[in-house]
């Protein structure tokens, strides 16, 4: 059984649909929720914790039910929400040591936990510090700190890269992918980037529009697509010359960017048959690969599917 | 183990290793608790900014220093009889309790609001319901402790000049029974006004405003009433002033002194303030419930 699953859930306001007959199954690891603005991430993610309520459909986070157990959820989760939520006018220690004490854990627990966990989000000498003076990765870290103080079992971390600069984007994928994999905290952290998820998570779930457009594994997402790719260089319009060729020898195959895209899968000789075609024509050949899927690629394909109904 | 930080960059992560919780997790019971607290101390600016005690802890002596200098004067004159009126210090000191609600009620409404913690404390366990009950708590006891303070300290003050024990501890008794219905009403008004407006600023003129004018109305309107021998009208425009209403309540049913020019003066008119002043309090929390169950889908 999976730690989230959701049944049809749907949630509208008005005539503004956010999700749609959602299903999914999620289970423990890092799972990245990708998906444009406004593609129902941040909704999602509300309702599992009960604090939006769903139009349609049910979920279960842990087996307890969004509609009736939002407590028990919310005493085994953590949320580190997308926009800002903190007091300017209190330290970072006494405001994370505080919200360990609402969630439960006693005064001593809850100050060691909150030492601790700031020193693991990199909040050094810095949480002795009025939080209204920090600088937007320094509020990232602090807004992390809050959220994993009580030890939960899950974090929902909504766009923790936001507003971050390269480096310190670096920092948070690298302390995201370590919750889940040394903490032993799942992780379902949403962003628009696709890029950043592809590194930090084991699953993928792709949401457009409020509908489900893919669920899988990130090596499927990255898995070999059986095309393969040829880069050929020579005098004149070498790449035009080549791909003629090659589709004289019978080998279908399409122009893409400055390669030659090939789609022969199955062929044993073909690499073979791809050399002497470059001899043939008098063209180095620089480059042939194979070619890797991006997570982009499923967005293309699903919004251009999207599209044609 | 831990390091120490490298070089001017900040935020290096340390590897020590992460630690599980295991130990006991308490209820919501707890966590209220603790938001109580959190929220008492903060109302005095403790546990925040240096700069966010000034105004709380000046207010609160400004409260107290009439009463130590009436307690001064009772000690060393030995003047006990009719010098002490413990119902209508509060309405002396209108205008200090009245600045002190209007600004430190947005530090429990709308600081949370405004800077989005909201939807870190609706994220935890403690709904939204007690979330709202608990912050008037806070705000409720604060004002407590800000006007019943002095009160106590005259009491213990006219105690040690070997004032009357028995007539003392009654005026004392029923004018905190005043203090802590009043406390109730301006907690819940000054709640109100800090949740929705969101602005602190904003708050505090709109709390001033609303109580000095709503008072001054009683008084001016009261003047006129009583020249025309229209009492009825001048009780019922008592009831417009969380001070004259309070004031009726403690008069009328407690048995002391009013500062308003037209006091209840049968029980069924006591009786009325006193229902108007619970249903004030009852409605208002009902408003500040609903409010704060709207803000968790935000």
């Amino acid at each position: 059984m999976g730690i989230i699953e959701t049944q049809g859930l749907t949630k509208r306001y008005g005539q503004v649909t956010a999700l749609e007959g959602l299903d999914l199954v999620l289970d423990d690891g890092v799972t990245g929720l990708v998906g444009a603005n406004g593609a129902g991430k941040s909704t999602l993610i509300k309702i599992l914790l009960g604090l939006l309520g769903a139009t349609q459909g049910t979920a279960q986070v842990f087996g307890h039910d969004i509609r009736a157990e939002g407590a028990q959820i919310r005493t085994l989760v953590g949320y580190m929400p997308e926009h800002d939520c903190l007091p300017p006018d209190v330290r970072a220690i006494d405001f994370v040591v505080h919200m360990a004490r609402m969630s439960g854990l006693p005064p001593t627990a809850a100050r060691e936990r909150a030492a601790d966990v700031l020193r693991h989000v990199g909040l050094a000498e810095e949480r002795y510090r009025l939080m209204g003076g920090y600088s937007t990765g320094m509020k990232q870290r602090a807004k992390l700190a809050q959220a994993l103080v009580h030890d939960p079992r899950l974090v929902f971390l909504d766009e923790p890269t936001n507003g971050l600069d390269p480096a310190a984007r670096d920092d948070m994928l690298a302390l995201v992918s370590k919750i889940g994999r040394e903490f032993g905290i799942s992780v379902l952290v949403t962003s628009h980037l696709l890029g950043e998820l592809e590194r930090v998570s084991d699953h993928v779930v792709v949401l457009d529009g409020g509908r489900l457009l893919r669920s899988s594994a990130t090596t499927e997402f990255t898995s070999d697509t059986g095309l393969l790719l040829v880069e050929v260089l020579g005098d004149g319009d070498a790449q035009t010359a080549m791909g003629e060729r090659l589709a004289a020898h019978g080998i279908p195959c399409r122009p893409r960017g400055q390669l030659i895209e090939i789609n022969a899968p199955g062929r044993a000789d073909l690499h073979d048959l791809i050399r002497d075609t470059a001899v043939e024509v008098g063209v180095g050949l620089v480059r042939l690969a194979a070619d890797h899927r991006r997570i982009e690629d499923v967005f293309r394909e699903g919004a251009g599917h999207g599209a044609a109904h | 183990m831990a390091q120490p930080t490298e070089g001017p960059r900040s935020g290096v992560i340390h590897d020590i290793g992460y630690r599980p919780y295991t130990g006991p997790r308490l209820g919501t019971g707890a966590a209220a608790r603790s938001l109580f607290v959190t929220g008492l101390l903060n109302a005095y600016g403790i546990g925040r900014s240096g700069r966010a005690k000034g105004l709380p802890m000046t207010l609160l002596a400004m409260m107290l220093v009439p009463a130590a200098i009436m307690v001064a004067v009772m000690v060393t004159l030995g003047l006990t009889e009719g010098f002490l009126d413990y119902g209508s210090y509060p309405v002396t000191l209108m205008l200090v309790i009245v600045i002190f609600v209007a600004a430190q009620a947005p530090v429990l409404f709308s600081r949370d609001l405004r800077s989005g913690a909201i939807s870190l404390y609706l994220a935890r366990p403690l709904p939204a319901t007690s979330y709202a009950l608990v912050r008037w708590a806070s705000l409720f006891v604060a004002i407590l402790v800000f006007i019943g303070l002095p009160v106590t300290v005259l009491y213990v003050g006219a105690l040690t000049a070997e004032a009357d024990v028995s007539e003392h501890t009654g005026d004392y008794l029923a004018a905190m029974v005043g203090i802590v219905l009043l406390s109730a009403v301006l907690a819940t008004l000054s709640g109100l006004v800090a949740a929705h407006t969101r602005r602190r600023g904003l708050a505090v003129g709109v709390t001033i405003i609303a109580l000095l004018v709503s008072t001054g109305v009683v008084s001016a309107v009261q003047a006129i009433t009583s020249q025309q021998g229209n009492e009825t009208a001048g009780l019922v425009v008592g009831l417009l002033s969380p001070f004259s209403l309070v004031d009726g309540v403690q008069a009328e049913l407690l048995g002391g002194q009013s500062s308003f020019m037209v006091p209840p003066d049968t029980t069924g008119w006591g009786l009325l303030y006193l229902v108007v002043c619970l249903a004030v309090v009852a409605a208002g929390l009902w408003l500040l419930v609903r409010y704060y169950r709207k803000q968790a889908g935000r």
